[in-house]
């Protein structure tokens, strides 16, 4: 335990610029993957019909493959065609990608799961269907699918992790690298957990805040 | 079309073997623990339940590509030499089993408490209660949660590359390092996961589907 003290506080810098590595991809990725979500859903709302076929090729392609080999794809493979982004940029791209195709099908369950009546009353006062949509449709299905984009949101956390397999020196690779410097074993990784289980469940209780609230204003 | 990921298709499909194997073994040994952590939790006492909800709480709450380095960097210091893919192998059991916990203890809360009262009202003991009415009904309900475990399991399988255990990734890494061909190779394991991957994903999206019908 003693080793373990004096081994944290030693490292304890490095272990904090793996954390703010950590969250930074984070909070570049998670409002990125929202943002390509919502794209995602505007075929299907638009009733473009090829092009929603389209999407959900994509979003089939996205939830059965693994994240690590699209980052590698997007990795490796850009510099082929000319194209050097950084390893940062790379792993927040791969995961927005993936993750998006994740939202996006929650988002697509929410609106599906609210009542036709709502599509008819608004055409019905006599609102577009791009108003529909706007003022009724998605503010409803945000609010009922907050639970789930929130657990979405827990696990692309999680994924960031995944970054530091190219080389991004986020939390899980400081782990790796302060093993190899200090000749410790376990003790790094049990750092390294700490900090992701502060970092979900810091998100998680923030999640929990939102959703009451939510549930208590338009619920 | 494609020389490079034909000519090394043969040895990706050795890599996919090896996914396979590692998917199959701890979906199927994480399912069983879960589904027992889920069982014991409740049923038992206090003190057993906390320590229950610490581990899934912990294990949910850390992505499982650091549970596998700290399983690969812990078992030699409690003086285990494992490589690296039972390294992998046994830490994701344990990182599938909370999930899978979780997903048992949501589901035998969700068999109605009238059926527990009725077995109670026939004068049943809490262990045939569990066993003969709460657990047939919650295992039903847990089938499609398990599988989409499942799908996320094989996925995670590929992070055992990162820890440097030989499958399907690895073998990709191996063979882009080789020829550069990375647009080809890397597709063409996304093609080859997505084999895997897809009939699981329609199983569990049709089980859901007939679930949500009989509510």
């Amino acid at each position: 335990m003693d080793a373990f003290i004096v081994f944290f506080t030693r490292y304890l810098p490095a272990f904090a610029d793996g954390f703010l590595i950590t969250t930074w991809v984070a909070a570049l990725a998670a409002p990125a993957a929202m943002l390509w979500a919502l794209v995602l859903i505007v075929p299907r709302l638009a009733r473009w019909t090829w092009a929603t076929g389209l999407v959900s090729a994509y979003v089939e392609i996205m939830r059965n493959s693994p994240l690590l080999v699209q980052m590698y794809l997007l990795y490796f493979g850009l510099p082929l065609v000319g194209i050097f982004w950084s390893s940062i940029a790379c792993g927040v791209i791969a995961i927005a990608l993936q993750h998006g195709a994740f939202l996006s099908e929650i988002l697509r369950s929410g609106i599906q799961s609210l009542s036709q009546r709502q599509w008819e009353a608004g055409s019905a006062i006599g609102m577009r269907r791009s108003a529909v949509i706007r003022l009724v449709i998605l503010p409803q299905a945000f609010i009922k699918v907050l639970p789930a984009l929130g657990n979405q949101l827990i696990v692309l956390v999680k994924d960031t992790s995944l970054v530091s397999a190219i080389g991004v020196m986020d939390l899980t690779l400081t782990g790796k690298m302060t093993i190899e410097r200090s000749g410790a074993s376990f003790e790094a990784f049990i750092a390294v957990a700490a900090f992701y289980l502060v970092l979900t469940s810091a998100l998680g209780l923030v999640l929990r805040v939102i959703e009451a609230r939510a549930a208590r204003r338009y619920g | 079309m494609f020389p490079v990921l034909q000519s090394n298709l043969p040895y990706l499909l050795q890599g996919a073997v090896y996914t396979v194997i590692l998917s199959v073994i701890v979906v199927s040994c994480g399912t069983v623990l879960g589904v027992g952590v889920g069982v014991l939790a409740a049923v038992g006492g206090n003190i057993l339940r906390s320590l229950i909800t610490a581990y899934i709480f912990i294990f949910r709450g850390v992505p499982v590509l650091v549970v596998m380095f700290l399983g690969f960097y812990s078992f030699p210091a409690v003086g285990l030499r494992l490589d690296a893919y039972t390294a992998v192998a046994v830490s994701m059991i344990v990182y599938v089993g909370a999930f899978v916990a979780e997903a048992t203890r949501g589901a035998i809360a969700a068999v109605a408490a009238g059926q527990t009262e009725a077995a109670k009202s026939l004068g049943m003991r809490k262990g045939m209660i569990m066993r003969e009415i709460v657990l047939p009904q919650a295992m039903r309900l847990l089938i499609a949660p398990v599988l989409n475990i499942a799908l996320m399991a094989i996925k995670q399988t590929s992070y055992a590359s990162i820890v440097g255990a030989w499958e399907l990734s690895f073998a990709a890494r191996e063979v882009v390092e080789r020829t550069l061909a990375a647009f080809q190779i890397f597709l063409g394991v996304m093609i080859i996961y997505f084999v895997i991957c897809y009939p699981l994903s329609l199983a569990a999206r049709a089980l859901e589907k007939r679930l949500a019908f009989d509510h």
